[in-house]
């Protein structure tokens, strides 16, 4: 091989040097079958065999890329390995797991244990981070991934005993099992000194009082990851014969259909705490506790525990899960999901490359972990960045409640939407602003339970007042959650916003979409409420500032969701997308791309058409950027803005320029004119305190 | 293990999320072009949390009626959205149908699809021609009643409704959108499939291969 590697590239770059020459007969006429050749065969980089071909590497990639798809080379993968990770796909998707991760069949080489610790190993490399509290429980399994574990470069983790300890004379004890981990990933170790069953509930009370336990269990309940095993409660399981737990408790948690331990805790088959003896002697994480970590890490494989793992899966305490494929099938099966064609789970190919010119970028950069979690993870980042000013009700940040807000006599004002329009909606909650705000998906409206939470929170005897922009979804959801909130004795009142004039025709007002012109409503309905209005003064005002702010937006270019990373569609190179929304749906018009005074003086002159002011009028304005236009540009806008007023004598009693109401990475802005009379001028400046706006 | 309606039900939630899986980028790209592009995103995501509720069932002791309940409240649960509260209600609504005779005969399997569209009908305040997902679920109903009144067999009757669930979605490329966010486009919407007729089709697909699985099989008890 070697041999004919030289020679072949002796000979290309000679042939090259003379300029193009045929290509040799051995290889047919085909350029493919010779590129892949002598990439796949001779093992030459690209570069060198660009050079024998006489081509350009861009050239031999796209060779070597066409010739995969018309199927000229087949690169297949070892089938165990193969079926192990559909496996893995079908498990994460019947359970809704956050990840799974399959070790091939048994090769009989090494232990079941050994190679689910090996790659629980691996898979802790990825999923610890800096920071981490990890909750760790016990049994041979945990040990064989302690042993082999090795992160090197964290920084500030805690390992947490889940349990307490145990006299018992075995090798993987609880405080071994934790000392290990810790010692694997350079943490920090808190045990547990108590024992993990004490002889009676008494004992244990007394000792959860002991300052220094406290302070265990304090450290037990900051943890953020849990890793633990399952136990089966077959003969020979570890449960069995590790004597941790007496063999005549044992019998009674059998006897009341107990198929598994989880962390110290007896589940039946649905995943439910089964009640024993024991549970009031036990010191350590409880069932609740442990589903309320975020990364429930359960490693366990072994045909005898497939039930225990299916009642973990089922009770929700697992959602990342390692196991080996035999499991894993097993599993599956035992949950009924046999029948299904492997090849279902395959997603069609979709070749991008044919159309696309080797220069097209097919994703925008983002600061992301994983595109799914965004929404989660943002809302953690706003909890403890505004912890001042809201926090979660009921340990749900999908609903926030204001610190100092909902009072009783007050009418409750509950705001929410998508996410993706930051500060929008969660910046506007606090003292005189809004009570509540529901959370939904990236540009998807909340569900009604999540709007009810808010309801219930902000209500303060006096009725609540839902203000939200005008979408399909919204009116749904929130609708949905009105007659709920009446079943519980809560009056609501909805104001729907519709500023942006140029999503439908003046005679169609109440179809118009809500869009950056919702600051202006929240400020207004929030003081009202705060004022102490009545519920139908409250709704007045609203209607009235929703009457009279006017939206234009403009956008140069698409937004792209995290998800996909891309433009959900493109505007071209001179193109702008006149009456843009606040969803990355697009404009109402395209229009070529213009100064930007020729742009405020589109918006302006739609919005003047509508507002009807007279010389001397006041009003409040707004420029607002969709996310990636600048302040810098938000200046220009308002500089024109304000020629614009002030040459019809209407003066600006107050502005705002910034991010106030965006869309994901939109280039573009609104102009937002609120026409303000006496009532609405004094609303305005009525003082509020929140995360992003605060007056007085 | 016995296969009874309820395990059919499960299994067809799971394919139901596996073709929306597959379809994924499809459905966000029709939605892209007149949306916002998550429809499949969205879609995905409720099936996925429909399929992880349905998982913590026991299947031998649950109601077919009570299957589509849990999918109903997991769906919503985790989407909100537009899709959110009208495939619950569709969900709902089949639930409530089934609760007459707890089987999925072909009766009721006509049944769950009319029951559904009634949902989303109702819960949208929608019609057909509105370019939305009704213009596959209206005719997909329509052809569940024609063929119930003619008798036909199963295979009969589901090819009949994906047939028309299938015309209908193509038909709302020449629609002019009415309703949700395409709706502020205007004459824009022309020319472009509704996402959401889309991935009712692939619901519907998915449905017809559970029922014409179970067909096969035949005689299956509850």
């Amino acid at each position: 091989m070697t041999v004919k590697t030289l020679s072949a590239r002796k000979n290309g770059t000679a042939r090259a040097e003379a300029g193009t020459e045929p290509i040799p007969l051995r290889y047919g006429d085909d350029p493919y079958v010779w590129a892949c050749w002598l990439y796949y065969e001779d093992h030459m980089t690209q570069g060198d065999i660009a050079e024998i071909m006489g081509i350009s590497r861009a050239t031999v990639n796209s060779y070597l890329a066409d010739a995969r798809a018309r199927g000229i080379v087949n690169i297949s993968l070892e089938p165990s390995r193969l079926s192990s990770l559909s496996i893995a796909q079908e498990l994460k998707r019947h359970f809704g797991l956050h990840d799974c991760l399959v070790v091939p069949s048994d090769d009989n080489t090494r232990p079941l244990i050994d190679r689910l610790g090996g790659a629980a190993a691996q898979a802790l490399a990825k999923l610890l981070k800096s920071g981490d509290t990890l909750a760790v429980a016990w049994g041979r399994t945990v040990l064989a991934i302690a042993e082999q574990a090795s992160v090197p470069g964290l920084q500030d983790v805690t390992v947490v005993q889940a349990t307490g300890g145990t006299a018992a004379n075995f090798a993987y004890t609880p405080e071994l099992c934790a000392s290990a981990m810790a010692g694997a990933i350079s943490a920090r170790l808190v045990n547990i000194t108590a024992p993990a069953v004490v002889s009676t509930a008494e004992i244990r009370d007394m000792l959860l009082r002991e300052t220094l336990i406290e302070s265990q269990f304090d450290a037990l309940a900051k943890a953020n990851k849990a890793l633990f095993g399952i136990s089966s409660l077959r003969p020979n399981s570890t449960i069995h014969t590790s004597g941790f737990f007496e063999s005549v408790s044992l019998q009674q948690y059998l006897a009341r259909n107990a198929v598994g331990v989880v962390a110290g805790r007896f589940i039946d088959g649905q995943g439910h705490p089964v009640a024993g003896p024991l549970d009031d002697r036990t010191i350590g994480i409880s069932l609740d506790m442990l589903r309320a970590i975020g990364l429930r890490i359960a490693v366990a494989g072994g045909f005898d525990k497939v039930p225990a793992i299916l009642a973990a899966l089922r009770g929700g305490y697992v959602n990342v899960l390692i196991t080996d494929a035999a499991t894993g099938r097993g599993i599956l099966n035992a949950d009924g999901v046999t029948e299904l064609d492997q090849k279902l789970s395959q997603r069609p190919k979709i070749d991008h490359r044919a159309t696309l010119p080797s220069n097209f970028r097919t994703h925008i950069k983002k600061f992301l972990n994983d595109p799914n979690d965004v929404v989660e993870e943002m809302l953690d980042g706003v909890v403890k960045a505004h912890a001042a000013y809201l926090r979660p009700i009921k340990g749900s940040h999908r609903a926030l409640v204001a610190r100092t807000g909902p009072r009783p006599g007050k009418v409750g004002l509950v705001i929410g939407g998508g996410t993706g329009h930051e500060p929008c909606f969660l910046g506007y909650v606090g003292k005189g602003l809004a009570d509540a705000v529901a959370v939904g998906n990236i540009f998807s409206s909340p569900p009604p339970g999540t709007i009810l939470q808010c309801a219930n929170a902000a209500s303060g005897g006096q009725g609540v007042l839902f203000v939200y922009g005008n979408y399909a979804g919204d009116v749904m959801n929130f609708d949905m959650a009105a007659e709920m909130a009446a079943e519980h004795n809560i009056e609501v009142r909805t104001v729907v916003t519709t500023d942006d004039i140029a999503s439908s025709p003046l005679e169609d007002r109440e179809g118009r979409r809500g869009v950056a012109g919702n600051f202006f409503m929240f400020k207004v309905a929030g003081a009202a409420c705060d004022r102490g209005l009545s519920l139908d003064a409250c709704e007045a005002a609203t209607r009235k500032a929703n009457a009279r702010t006017f939206t234009m937006g403009v956008a140069l270019e698409p937004c792209s969701l995290p998800q996909t990373r891309r433009h959900n569609f493109e505007i071209g190179p001179d193109d702008i997308e006149i009456g843009m929304g606040i969803h990355g749906e697009r404009g109402v018009i395209r229009d070529k791309m213009m100064t930007a005074d020729e742009i405020t003086d589109r918006v302006m002159d739609r919005i003047f058409s509508e507002m009807q002011a007279a010389p001397g009028d006041r009003v409040a304005v707004l420029v607002n950027s969709f996310g990636a236009t600048p302040l810098m540009e938000l200046y220009i806008l308002f500089r024109r803005v304000e020629q614009r007023l002030s040459a019809k004598d209407i003066k600006i009693e107050a502005n705002w320029v910034g991010h106030y109401c965006t869309s994901l990475d939109m280039v573009g802005a609104s102009i937002s004119v609120l026409h303000l009379d006496n009532e609405l001028m004094e609303l305005l400046h009525h003082p509020c305190d929140t995360a992003v706006l605060r007056i007085g | 293990m016995s296969d009874n309606a309820a395990r059919r039900l499960s299994r067809m939630f799971y394919r139901i999320s596996i073709a929306i899986e597959a379809g994924k980028d499809h459905l966000s790209d029709l939605d892209g072009a007149i949306g916002d592009a998550d429809h499949g995103i969205t879609m995905s995501l409720g099936f996925m949390a429909v399929n992880a509720e349905l998982a913590k069932l026991n299947l031998d002791e649950t109601l077919p009626s009570e299957v589509f309940a849990v999918a109903a409240s997991a769906f919503l649960d985790a989407v909100g959205a537009s899709t959110g509260p009208l495939y619950a209600t569709a969900f709902r609504r089949a639930a409530q149908a089934l609760k007459k005779d707890e089987c999925l005969s072909l009766a009721d399997q006509a049944a769950i699809v009319e029951a559904m569209t009634t949902g989303i009908k109702e819960r949208g305040k929608g019609q057909r021609g509105d370019k939305t997902m009704l213009d596959a679920w209206v005719p997909a109903t329509e052809a569940a009643v024609n063929a119930r009144a003619r008798a036909a067999g199963g295979a009969e009757m589901w090819n009949s409704i994906l047939a028309a669930a299938e015309a209908g979605a193509n038909s709302t490329r020449s629609m002019v959108a009415a309703r949700g966010r395409a709706a502020r486009l205007g004459e824009r919407s022309l020319g472009h499939m509704d996402p959401g007729a889309a991935s009712a089709v692939i619901i519907l697909r998915a449905m017809k291969d559970t029922f014409d699985e179970g067909e096969r099989e035949k005689a299956v008890p509850r």
